[in-house]
């Protein structure tokens, strides 16, 4: 190993391989409660340093996990087999603003974030906006193909990818995509990369469409005395063309966690708030929420307030965005799930994670992207405590059930890491799961990319 | 010294679910893109010391002292954690277990000694009166004056902050402030041994100034370096009992500005200028003043005060804290770029800054970066604002 280490170091230089305890234990962990030290961490500054460390672990068989900064909450970036954690923190460079294409190319390392306040500043917008966007990497975001509240009108960031660059298991640097707006030469590889978890490739540099900002958006905030109320009331807004934007639900104790962070003066005795924001021109905005408030007040809602100023609704949003970080006031640990269902499921999904919140004595808050069917029940537990978590294992299992019952998916946006690999079969199927394990082994014969994802 | 078994308190990290949003907050992360040199590093790695029996070293104590302390991790965590006072206790233990960096223990020691930071003769704290036109009134103050003025080092010591206490001064007379200086028996306030982890060894320098003050006669104490204002505030209590200031008022200089321009004892002209306005972490965050500046800049008029995208509670430290710029230099010289960046993005001409440790930061950073922004004390902008009355 020593060898290797030295050999490393001459690859990405002696600051950036990193093996002291304190360095293992600041690498041992991501958003979920799990962790397990690398075996050391390597910080590679260019393509060509990922594609050197690569054929040297390769060459070695040392399990190499890519990282970005470690908010996933699937354990995807946790090294559960030890070896090297390689984190793509310090390749941030924003590389190209193609304007005429309507384009920007960035490492993989940028936080999603800067990319889209600087295109911001110019009038562009970069719709994936996960919450966490001010805290993960680009590269993390397609790694996860994540998604955000902006999904329900404009798509996810996979449908933003115009274009990787990827280093394979073997060092080989594999360029996908392009500017061109239509391409099918060959099996859609870049789609292929988008959503596999670190376990095909690094991803090492990303070119994303943007478009236009729109001219107006208006937000409205509107509150249900039921949360069943507030489930039709989802699906009603969306079948009333209002088009929001985003479409968002807090559930009862994920308005007390917020309420408890932020002090808005938010209902406390509320079962559940829908956020919404429609967008477009100004007519289109303000005659979409005029609607929106409309169909909440028909399905159950006490008080609709339309955000009067920016800062108003940027109140609204922060709101949401700080829901998941603040259930650690509630209980220690929490496991996020963000199992997905049809529209017309929405009302039914709900239903059955407060039977299953009943049934094994757990507190689960929901709340997420409910106007894309993207729930995310998460239950709240100590994990201290064996017994309880027990529980858990057997309420995630009815959870994952309960989903794919309804037609829906065990993962909308978080991705399999290592919670959700016992029920990939349940969800796809034999055969898909055979067909995936054959793609893995093709790219990755020696199994050192992120080994023990996806798949047990 | 005998090494003492670090005290991990489970309920200070067990809140604390990884979330990751400290990472967008915090400068030496921001900068560094290294997770042990990040608030949720830290935490993790205080929870590893109780958890998983980590090792507390060199370089245990190398990732806690590479923080600004400008607590804005603990400003934005969604959970709650407390990690001023997480931050705060290690570096405690680890001074005590004999693992304070050696540059921070040799800072103690001069201020220990010396009774300033910068090891000089302690009379040299007047150099700062030496070339106004008139020497200070509070100089030699006979009888009790209404305020005492307590400098700080860095503006007694620290010729390119002279104008700062040159300014509150002239500002204070012509206001007819009636206020007395401590001269030479001012010492440091103690808040670097605070920040170190050896805020016990303040005690003496507490008692000194504390004394000292009251010799004046003065019922307020006004301080223009925001550091000493919170050492003096919450810390001088702690180390010497809640009754030790009884019958001070402890105030900060933008405090006092505040009150004379309400009050209409400042006259000021205009100033067709964009300003934007720096909340120190100290005087901010830490002690929740941020309108009366404002208010001061407010009442000039024709000013444009526009805010940078980080502002008020959410500020983002100058890169001057922590005691940062002794233990690692160059990454503290890293720092205030972005700063800057923020108040070019917001179109500032001028920052203001009522912080002298604020100003030598960012300044010098101007300076190196080329970035053409000004930046300017309350202090001098009002005196020159009183000017040619
Ligand atoms: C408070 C909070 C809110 C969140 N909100 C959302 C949300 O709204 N929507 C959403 O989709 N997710 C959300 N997430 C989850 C998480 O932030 C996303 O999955 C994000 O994309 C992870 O990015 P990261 O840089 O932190 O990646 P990491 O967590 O470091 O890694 C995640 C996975 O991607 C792989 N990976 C990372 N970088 C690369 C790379 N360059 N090449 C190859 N593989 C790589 C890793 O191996 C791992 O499997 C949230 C998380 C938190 C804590």
């Amino acid at each position: 190993m020593m060898s290797v280490i030295d050999e490393l170091k001459s690859i990405v230089g002696e600051d950036y391989v990193l093996t002291s305890e304190v360095d293992l234990v600041a690498y041992s962990y991501d958003a979920t409660f799990t962790s397990a030290r690398p075996t050391l961490v390597v910080l590679p500054g260019s393509t060509e340093e990922v594609a050197e460390v690569l054929k040297v672990a390769n060459r070695e068989r040392i399990p190499v996990v890519p990282r970005g900064m470690g908010t996933g909450l699937a354990a995807g970036s946790i090294p559960f087999g030890g070896g090297i954690a390689m984190p793509l923190t310090r390749m941030t460079e924003l590389l190209e603003i193609d304007r005429e294409n309507m384009m920007a190319t960035a490492q993989a390392g940028i936080i999603t974030s800067d990319l889209a306040r600087t295109l911001a500043r110019e009038g562009y917008f970069y719709p994936p906006d996960p919450s966490s966007a001010e805290y993960s990497t680009l590269g993390g975001n397609v790694a996860c193909n994540a998604g955000g509240a902006h999904c329900l009108k404009y798509g996810i960031t996979g449908h933003y990818v115009a274009a990787l660059e990827v280093v394979l298991a073997d060092g080989r640097v594999m360029r996908l995509g392009g500017k061109a707006t239509k391409n099918v030469t060959g099996y859609d590889l870049l789609h292929l990369m988008i959503g596999s978890e670190g376990t095909l490739g690094v991803i090492t540099e990303v070119t994303v469409r943007f478009i236009r900002q729109p001219e107006a958006e208006r937000t409205a905030e509107a509150v249900f005395p039921k949360l069943a109320d507030a489930g039709r009331a989802i699906n009603a807004v969306l079948a009333s063309g209002a088009n929001p934007a985003m479409l968002e639900i807090m559930d009862e104790t994920a308005i007390k966690s917020v309420e408890d962070y932020l002090h808005l003066g938010l209902p406390l005795d509320a079962e559940a708030i829908l956020i919404i924001q429609t967008d477009g021109s100004v007519e289109e905005a303000e005659r979409g929420i005029e609607i929106v408030a409309e169909v909440c007040r028909q399905n159950g809602a006490r008080e609709v307030r339309v955000a009067a100023t920016p800062e108003e609704s940027a109140e609204m949003w922060h709101a949401r965005h700080s829901i998941s970080g603040s259930l650690g006031r509630i209980r220690p640990n929490k496991l996020g799930e963000d199992v997905t269902v049809p529209h017309n499921a929405i009302p039914a999904m709900i239903a059955r994670i407060k039977e299953i919140s009943a049934r094994y004595g757990l507190p689960i808050v929901i709340f997420g992207h409910a106007g894309d069917g993207n729930l995310h029940p998460n239950i709240l537990f100590d994990k201290r405590d064996p017994e309880e978590f027990e529980r858990v294992e057997q309420a995630v299992g009815d959870l994952f059930r309960a989903a794919v019952e309804l037609g829906g998916s065990l993962s909308g946006e978080h991705g399999v890491g290592v919670l959700k690999r016992p029920y990939l079969e349940m969800a796809l199927g034999s055969v898909a799961v055979e067909v995936q394990k054959s793609i893995k082994q093709a790219l990755d014969p020696h199994g050192i990319l992120n080994p023990g994802k996806i798949f047990v | 010294m005998t090494p003492t078994v670090p005290a991990v308190a489970e309920e200070l990290y067990l809140q604390c679910i990884r979330c990751g949003k400290c990472l967008s907050v915090c400068p030496i992360y921001r900068e560094t893109r290294i997770e042990s040199l990040s608030p949720r590093g830290r935490v993790a790695l205080y929870r590893a010391v109780g958890e998983e029996g980590l090792t507390t070293d060199e370089i245990y104590a190398n990732r806690f002292y590479n923080c600004l302390m400008c607590e804005a991790c603990r400003e934005i965590c969604p959970s709650g954690v407390q990690l001023d006072v997480i931050l705060t206790h290690v570096r405690v233990d680890l001074a005590h277990s004999g693992l304070l960096p050696e540059p921070l223990h040799r800072l103690d020691d001069v201020i220990a000694t010396a009774g300033n930071i910068s090891n000089e003769p302690n009379e040299q704290r007047l150099g700062w009166t030496a070339n106004l036109e008139t020497p200070p009134t509070g100089l030699d103050h006979e009888g009790p004056a209404e305020v005492a003025y307590f400098v700080g080092c860095v503006s007694s010591l620290f010729p390119a902050s002279y104008s700062i206490p040159q300014s509150l001064v002239q500002i204070m007379e012509r206001a007819g402030v009636d206020y007395a200086l401590l001269g030479d028996e001012e010492r440091c306030c103690g808040y670097p041994m605070y920040l170190n982890g050896e805020a016990d060894r303040a005690a003496d320098l507490a008692r000194h100034n504390i004394a000292a003050a009251r010799a004046t006669g003065a019922r307020r104490v006004v301080m223009s370096c925001p550091s000493c204002y919170h050492m003096w505030k919450h810390t001088y209590p702690e180390l010497l009992g809640e009754d030790a200031l009884d019958g001070l008022e402890v105030i900060h200089e933008t405090e006092l500005l505040s009150e004379l321009t309400q009050d209409g004892r400042l006259h000021l002209k205009p100033w067709d200028a964009t300003v934007t306005y720096h909340d120190s972490c100290d005087l901010g965050r830490k002690s929740g003043i941020f309108e009366p500046p404002r208010d001061v800049l407010r009442a000039i008029p024709e000013v444009e005060l526009v805010e940078m995208a980080d502002h008020h509670a959410k500020s983002l430290c100058c890169g001057g804290g922590g005691n940062l710029e002794t233990f690692n230099r160059d990454l503290a010289r890293s720092l205030p770029r972005r700063r800057l960046e923020q108040a070019q993005d917001a179109g500032a001409k001028y920052i203001v800054v009522s912080c002298q440790q604020c100003k030598r930061t960012l300044a010098g950073a101007a300076r190196r970066e080329k970035i053409r922004v000004r930046v300017m004390d309350l202090a001098e902008v009002v005196l020159r604002q009183m000017e040619e009355e």
